[in-house]
């Protein structure tokens, strides 16, 4: 899975916030903007935005998909890029949605949004330039990519971004490449694998007794402190975009 | 809430089977890594180079089939076709009948798993022995293979030392090197007495009419040593374009499969032996085999008949690992047998239409895949054709509702701050699809529904010069 | 209509309904397939020496070292294939030296020496063909296998022995002793084929 993104020419920005920062992690959509804005970024938030529609997409059912796909084309319409703290909505943007359209007529419109669609990493360090954060942040953190970043820069983009905050330790762990075992139905409709699939990442994580485990990706977090406080073995859970806006507050 | 099939049989899978299949796949995703890191350093290159050679192959295969019928035929070998299962295996045993072979040795196809072509041989009074070691042992068990490189993933020497014990061949002993010498001496006359051999082939090549054979216990090459007539049983998607792609397959399989430079013994077939030669095949026939991928070429999804089956896909899949092979109840398991074996099933598409679902669409199998695969995107196409033939996906909350609420903003809007309390949370709203479920081993993050929206509305300043 | 008929009639089908068809990839073997440790001063005898034991097999610097470490490792009996039939001195010192390979010597004859086509120094792979091998048997069933090999048969990859196919209907490359790993995993050498590879050079 490769996304090609059209250059970052200005500095005007759509923020998709997701609808799970919308209904859970108000924090992470907040820490978005703060981070953005940070870096000179005039953002606007489409007021009509609700969701990627990957859940219809990811259980078959195209229909129901496209028809939030296209309401998603019709709010984020303009041609600043469309930036998206999630990994995996940002690859419903650009790799899912083409992939419904291949035969519908409006997947020009799709591709168009497509290419100027960012996952926040990604953007920062290959859409903006910027590869060395400012500020401080003295922890210890295990990093997890999201699956959908896979063959994509945000992961690479991630680690060069944590990897340059002062005091930050970056601790790695087994089977790293191993899904997180969220997988959105999934987790449902698989209870009994994604919670193993859950359990051994936490195995592996909780090993290097990180301060947070942090991700680009609320969803894996979501899944993974949920099967951790549920067992009574409580995970603190980061956005890199949380850890970035830490950085710059702890920062004397 | 009911659920999908293969999370119960994972649910119920012996803990002792779990973990043999789990740490042998991890080992094996493992080698897989080391060595195409350390030879090639980035892969990708390599890897999409070859699914583009196949993919070509694939495209063109009318013109590459009949190349290949015709550069087998000149060397030689007779060639047949077969649409279905019913026609592979008779056409299997018209050439033993025509050639009065009675005795019959296996080299591992999954072809022939595909017809199931030793029950049928024998229900026909021919003995057909498998003489892989996994194989054999699949076979003495009447058992079904768990791995398409490693058959018997899901046994422990315990098992297998029970087995020979059962068969005669010696008192139990679970040590696996006398498990293997016992299996040697047992199949080594087995190649003797045999007339004919039924192999697959890992690649024609359409220009020279070069077969390929790769293995490492060296079971295809004592059967093509012991026997007169030669059989290979074919998918019609095994052909490369040239003599010289084979470098670019070969370098990839074995390191693929399993982490090995190359396998023990790769063999180049373009015929009988030679006459010079005493041991060897006297014929040879090639059986191409449809069985479904002609139907696969015509789909949206006929980029899985790139597969060169190395089962890196399931070494590394989360899921193969905590189900197991026999979860997919079918040839082909993980995340390849979760495209093809539904693909392959033609008619019977819906009796295998959850396999698609069992996959968090992680895409490590596309990341591993020799041919490039977007195995992922496979899955998903068959989810959407799963759905269009209303086939029932127990887990799955209906996404109607779910697309009304998301292309209405203001019910949106409303439902996020009805959702603080979680009573009022519409059913369908993600991401909690199926919030009891959700729950029963998770807990849920407080809701807090709007709240970025009126912060963002009512922030005081906003731009550049605003402090953090 | 016939099996072939219907099977290329289905696949002219699924092809015709095409939008477009890949195109053969533009390549180079030796670009793409050649592992980056491959050392470029490295010769080619030295590489495959190294990468043969790395396989688990043998390098021997004589057919008189060849012998003797066949006796200390347990033969008793060798079949020398005719074009190495001039070496009988050397291994009759230690062995016995059988003439003639039968099918009926399987089980009889501990180790057979047989002559290489050639060897690919990158994966310490011994060439064997048809014309080459006395008896495909020989070079297969009996415990050790030696495979002399022809120091102007030596290619450095798997690409140039590729390019260099011999025509020949039965070529087997041979990469280390037969092996499996489907006992739990634990690598066991000598399932079927030889359970000692080894070679030298001529
Ligand atoms: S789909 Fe790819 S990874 Fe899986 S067996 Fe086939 S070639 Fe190997």
């Amino acid at each position: 899975m490769a996304n090609t993104r059209t250059p970052v020419t200005g500095r005007k920005v759509q923020l998709m916030a997701t609808c799970l920062c919308d209904a859970f992690y108000d924090d992470v959509a907040r820490a978005t903007v703060e981070v953005l804005e940070h870096l000179g970024c005039e953002i606007e938030f489409p007021e009509g935005q609700t969701c990627c529609g990957q859940p219809a997409f990811n259980s078959g059912d195209w229909d129901a998909s496209r028809k939030i796909m296209r309401h998603t084309v019709k709010t984020f319409s303009g041609d600043a890029p469309v930036v998206i703290p999630s990994g995996s909505c940002a690859a419903m943007l650009f790799h899912g949605a083409p992939l419904e359209f291949e035969k519908q007529p409006d997947a020009p419109e799709v591709q168009a949004l497509a290419d100027r669609t960012w996952e926040l990493a990604d953007f920062i360090v290959n859409g903006l330039g910027i590869t060395q954060w400012e500020g401080r942040l003295d922890a210890n953190v295990a990093f997890h990519r999201a699956c959908h970043t896979r063959g994509t820069e945000s992961g690479p983009a991630a680690l060069q971004l944590l990897g340059s905050i002062p005091g930050l330790k970056i601790a790695a762990f087994g089977e790293a490449e191993q899904c997180c075992g969220f997988g959105g139905t999934f987790s449902v409709a698989f209870p009994h694998i994604s919670g193993s699939m859950g359990r051994l990442k936490l195995e592996h994580v909780m090993e290097t007794h990180p301060d947070f485990l942090v991700s680009g990706d609320m969803s894996c977090l979501m899944h993974l402190s949920g099967l951790a406080n549920k067992e009574g073995k409580p995970l603190q859970i980061r956005h890199i975009a949380q850890v970035l806006r830490d950085a710059l507050i702890q920062a004397p | 809430m009911a659920h999908q099939k293969i999370d119960t049989y994972a649910a119920t899978l012996n803990p002792e089977v779990r973990q043999a299949v789990r740490s042998n796949s991890a080992a094996g995703t493992e080698k897989r890594y080391e060595v195409l890191g350390s030879d090639f350093g980035n892969p990708d290159p390599l890897r999409k180079l070859a699914g583009a050679i196949k993919q070509h192959t694939i495209e063109h295969l009318d013109q590459y089939l009949e190349q290949a019928e015709r550069s087998l035929t000149a060397n030689g070998v007779k060639v047949h076709f077969a649409v279905s299962t019913q026609d592979a295996r008779q056409a299997v045993l018209d050439i033993l009948q025509q050639t009065g072979c009675r005795k019959v040795v296996k080299s591992k196809s999954m072809i022939s798993e595909e017809i199931h072509l030793n029950d049928f041989l024998e229900e026909n009074g021919v003995e057909s022995v498998e003489t892989d070691l996994g194989e054999y042992i699949i076979q003495i068990d009447h058992d079904h293979p768990s791995h398409i490189v490693k058959p018997i993933l899901h046994k422990n020497r315990r098992d297998i030392a029970k087995s020979f014990e059962r068969e005669g061949l010696g008192d139990y002993n679970d040590d696996p090197e006398t498990i293997t010498r016992r299996a040697r001496a047992f199949l080594r006359q087995k190649y003797l007495q045999a007339d004919a051999a039924v192999t697959g082939a890992n690649f024609v090549v359409a220009e020279s009419g070069r077969m390929v054979l790769v293995t490492n216990e060296g079971n295809s090459r004592f059967c093509l040593a012991g026997t007169r007539v030669h059989i290979a049983l074919i998918g019609v998607e095994k052909l490369v374009p040239h003599d010289r792609d084979l470098a670019v397959f070969l370098n990839l399989l074995a390191r693929s499969a399993t982490g090995q430079q190359l396998t023990v013994y790769t063999e180049f077939l373009s015929g009988a032996a030679l006459p010079a030669q005493p041991s060897g095949p006297r014929e040879m026939h090639v059986v191409f085999v449809d069985n479904g991928r002609v139907d696969t070429l015509a789909s949206n999804c006929r980029e899985i008949l790139r597969c060169i089956r190395c089962g890196a896909c399931m070494n590394v899949c989360p899921v193969y690992r905590q189900a197991s092979g026999h979860a997919y109840r079918s040839v082909y398991p993980g995340p390849l047998g979760a495209v093809l074996s539904p693909m392959l099933a033609g008619k019977g598409f819906a009796q295998l239409g959850d396999l698609p679902k069992a996959s968090s669409l992680c895409g490590a199998c596309n990341e591993v895949c020799p041919v490039d695969i977007p195995i992922p995107d496979l899955l998903l196409k068959l989810r959407n054709r799963a759905k269009e033939e209303h086939l029932p996906s127990p887990g799955s909350p209906p996404m109607g509702g779910f697309a009304l609420l998301a292309t209405a903003p203001m019910l949106w809007r409303t439902a996020m701050h009805a959702g603080i309390a979680l009573d009022l949370t519409p059913k369908g709203l993600i991401p909690v699809p199926a919030l009891q479920e959700w729950l029963k081993i998770r807990t849920l993050p407080a809701w807090r529904g709007g709240k970025f929206r009126s912060w963002y509305k009512n922030r005081p300043a906003q731009g550049k010069d605003r402090q953090p | 209509m016939s099996h072939r008929d219907q099977i290329f009639q289905g696949i002219r089908q699924a092809i015709t309904a095409l939008p477009e068809r890949a195109a053969y990839p533009d390549y180079d073997t030796a670009a793409v397939t050649t592992p980056r440790w491959l050392p470029a001063a490295e010769e080619n005898e030295t590489l495959f020496r190294k990468r043969l034991t790395g396989t688990g097999g043998f390098f021997f610097e004589s057919p008189a070292d060849c012998a003797a470490w066949l006796k200390k490792d347990g033969a008793k009996s060798v079949y020398l294939a005719p074009e190495v039939a001039h070496l009988a001195a050397d291994f009759a010192a230690h062995l016995e030296v059988v003439p003639a390979y039968t099918r009926d010597a399987v089980d009889r004859i501990d180790a057979a020496v047989t002559v290489a086509h050639g060897a690919i120094a990158e994966s310490g792979t011994v060439i064997l063909t048809d014309s080459g091998t006395p008896d495909r048997l020989a070079a297969l069933a009996p415990w050790w296998h030696i495979a002399v090999v022809p120091r102007t048969g030596l290619v450095r990859t798997i690409g140039e022995a590729i390019a260099a196919l011999p025509a020949d209907p039965g070529i087997v490359w041979v990469t280390g002793p037969s092996k499996t790993a489907d006992v739990e995993g634990i690598l066991i050498q000598g399932v079927h084929g030889p359970g000692r590879q080894g070679s030298f050079f001529l």
